[in-house]
């Protein structure tokens, strides 16, 4: 038998999501607003929100004083304080917990400093137990968690949560997303992916891409990730390891890199790589580390404006390529490489105009994240939703509220 | 295909008694585009945007504002326009909060009396707008501020009134490495705001940071005004420091007399 067309059910289903979409994404909404966004009638949108009121998913009122007089009309706003996530971000040097509610405001959050060292996933996932406990205490009784959604430095296998390789953090063929479901025993199923992949969506979701469809994150810690956001779609490969542009190789027989290769552009590009270069390779690390090189520099030190040049040089190289591969809206240069765009833009927009061509630079941007050191968090906020945004009474009945 | 500028001089040219700074100079910017301009100490930038604002009358060319012929002759009349300079002394009062100074000089202009909680609302929009996360309170006193802070307080007051363009005069000299970072991401956020943008930098990696283009003046003529995705770092260089790189530029530097 043929199969049907979707049931008047699963419309319906459909439409709750993409209207929740609009809502957990745009803000307080007026049902005028998205009779228009939606290209529904009146009727139709005023059911699907009662629907999602009565779910305790969104809730209908007058917006807050504009201050112009006339009678305003009622907005649909986000039950942010009602319904969230738990985000969790594990970088090479720190741990962020975060409850993050519909409309994706971040409600409470927990950071602690990571050890460099061996990766023992019984102490990760303790301490990001520890922190989930410590927040849940503060929450109210009526509250529903609809998701948990983690960031990873490191390689996601996209079926299981399986963390396959890190060579910054040394965690392979880690049961991430398993362990740490079992170890919070909260009955919501825990999503993870990696870092950059989901701090490409972020932005395009939250930040400086909005509305873009061909964008690359760049996401520095240590080494380098990425995120590659193509025609719209998240660039994910067939195991989930795509759009790892850190281990592309530009400098062949160049300094090792922790994945075993040479070359590689987070091996010229890393942490390592700019603090060696700057004679600084020592007990200093991390981010601070990083800043303290473009610090010096920006005073007159020439060995760190050395080190900075080289290093944005070849980092011009390695986004000259992306760019003549992807033809990207916009690059945008998150975590460390924040920093070292920043501090050495005119040797990476110097090898872009060398090196890419012609009609892919035009109209290329370059930028830094609106959502800051947050990227990846907000990152794994939006993998956690990504259930409740799909099928919101679903998702619901299976967190069992 | 090029898109009309929002503002564009022709032909300037500028004297301060019997020393001419500015000859036959030719400038645009262009609405979501930060322009920087560049040149050696003395090159004319200061003019140049001092002419832009009404701070200074020009001695000939054609000024155009959205097409049009503007006669610029006051700095009342280039706010009037939405053009808004601000400088590297900021001109804020340290014994008054944000909000205060954000205000400062403008309930008389705008003609209407505002009460305290709509410019608490518009200087809180504004600062938000510019995703602006630095400031804990917008009552605190601008004596309490940090450079950067100053300086996004005066960024922020520039554009508090829809304005169409807006010059900064070296915003970043006086700054350290986080807080240059901080004011070149809002300097960036203005143009994706849709601003024209016109920075004055003497720093390459600030203005290709967030430039769109590059206006490079040399000894008071317009060296080249480019795309910054079209010229390398040397070039740029080249261009403040000979008035030429290769094809770009003057081509006839040394014949060139004023
Ligand atoms: N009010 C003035 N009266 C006389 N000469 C002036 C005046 N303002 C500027 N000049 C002269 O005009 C020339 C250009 O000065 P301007 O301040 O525009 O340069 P600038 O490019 O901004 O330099 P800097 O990078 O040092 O700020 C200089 O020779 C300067 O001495
Ligand atoms: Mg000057
Ligand atoms: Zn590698």
């Amino acid at each position: 038998m043929m199969r049907a067309g979707p049931s008047q059910e699963e419309i319906r289903r459909h439409n709750l999501g993409v209207l929740l979409r609009h809502v957990h994404l745009d803000g307080p909404t007026s049902r005028a607003e998205l009779t228009t966004r939606m290209g529904l009638n009146r009727s139709t949108i005023m059911a699907l929100t009662a629907d999602l009121t009565a779910a305790g998913l969104v809730r209908e009122e007058l917006p807050r004083e504009t201050g112009r007089a006339g009678r305003p009309s009622l907005v649909v706003r986000p039950e942010s304080a009602r319904v969230y996530v738990l985000a969790f971000d594990i970088g090479v040097d720190r741990l962020v917990a975060a409850r993050v509610g519909l409309g994706g405001v971040i409600l409470d959050r927990r950071e602690a400093i990571r050890e460099r060292g061996a990766f023992v996933l019984e102490d990760v996932v303790g301490r990001l137990a520890a922190f989930t406990a410590q927040m849940l205490q503060k929450t109210r009784g009526d509250t529903v968690c609809v998701g948990v959604g983690v960031a990873f430095s490191g390689g996601v296998r996209s079926s299981d949560g399986v963390v396959r390789f890190s060579p910054n953090i040394g965690a392979v063929d880690i049961p991430l997303g398993e362990e740490l479901e079992r170890r919070l025993g909260l009955g919501v199923p825990v999503a993870v992916g990696n870092d950059a992949n989901l701090g490409a969506l972020a932005e395009q979701a939250r930040g400086v891409g909005v509305g873009c469809r061909d964008l690359i994150y760049l996401h520095g810690d240590v080494g380098i990730g990425g995120g590659v956001i193509a025609a719209g779609q998240l660039l994910r490969g067939q195991g989930g390891y795509g759009g790892e542009v850190g281990h592309m190789v530009i400098n062949s027989g160049g300094r090792p890199c922790g994945c075993g290769s040479r070359g590689c552009l987070e091996a010229e590009v890393g942490e390592r790589a700019l603090l060696e270069a700057a004679g600084r390779f020592g007990p200093q690390i991390g981010r601070d580390a990083v800043r303290a090189v473009v610090d010096a520099a920006d005073r007159g030190d020439i060995v760190a404006q050395d080190a900075l040049a080289r290093v944005g040089d070849w980092l011009g190289l390695g986004v000259a390529n992306l760019v003549n591969i992807f033809n990207p809206e916009i690059v945008i240069f998150g975590g460390m490489l924040r920093e070292i765009y920043l501090g050495a833009a005119a040797q990476v927009r110097s090898r872009i105009t060398t090196d890419v061509l012609h009609a892919c630079r035009e109209s290329l941007r370059l930028r830094t994240p609106v959502l800051g050191d947050d990227t990846t968090l907000v990152g794994a906020a939006e993998l956690a939703f990504a259930q409740v945004l799909a099928d919101p009474l679903d998702a619901l009945a299976r967190v069992g509220a | 295909m090029t898109p009309q500028p929002v503002l564009a001089v022709r032909g300037l040219d500028k004297s301060f008694g019997p020393v001419q700074v500015l000859h036959d100079v030719a400038f645009s910017a262009y609405a979501g585009e930060v322009t920087a301009l560049v040149g050696d100490n003395g090159a004319g930038k200061s003019t140049l945007v001092k002419c832009l604002g009404g701070i200074h009358s020009i001695d000939a060319g054609e000024y155009l504002f959205d097409g049009k012929p503007v006669q610029v002759t006051s700095p009342r009349e280039a706010a009037e326009l939405g053009i808004e300079i601000v400088y590297q002394d900021l001109a804020l009062c340290d014994n008054l909060d944000i909000v205060q100074n954000m205000f400062l000089g403008r309930e008389r202009k705008s003609g209407l009396v505002l009460d305290e909680a709509t410019m608490e609302e518009m200087a809180a929009k504004t600062l938000d707008g510019l995703s602006v996360r630095t400031v804990k309170s917008i009552r605190q006193l601008v004596s309490s501020l940090s450079g950067g802070q100053r300086q996004t307080v005066a960024i922020a007051k520039a554009v508090l009134w829809n304005s169409k363009v807006v010059i900064l005069d070296e915003p970043t000299a006086a700054l350290g490495v986080a807080q240059t970072a901080q004011v070149l991401e809002l300097v960036r956020r203005l143009a994706d705001n849709g601003l024209a943008v016109i920075l004055i930098s003497h720093n390459m990696n600030d203005v290709f940071a967030v430039s769109d283009r590059i206006a490079a003046l040399y000894l008071g003529r317009m060296a080249a005004q480019v795309k910054a995705s079209d010229v390398t770092h040397s070039q740029v260089v080249e261009l403040i420091t000979s008035g030429r790189s290769g094809e770009l530029g003057l081509q006839n530097v040394n014949g060139v007399t004023a």
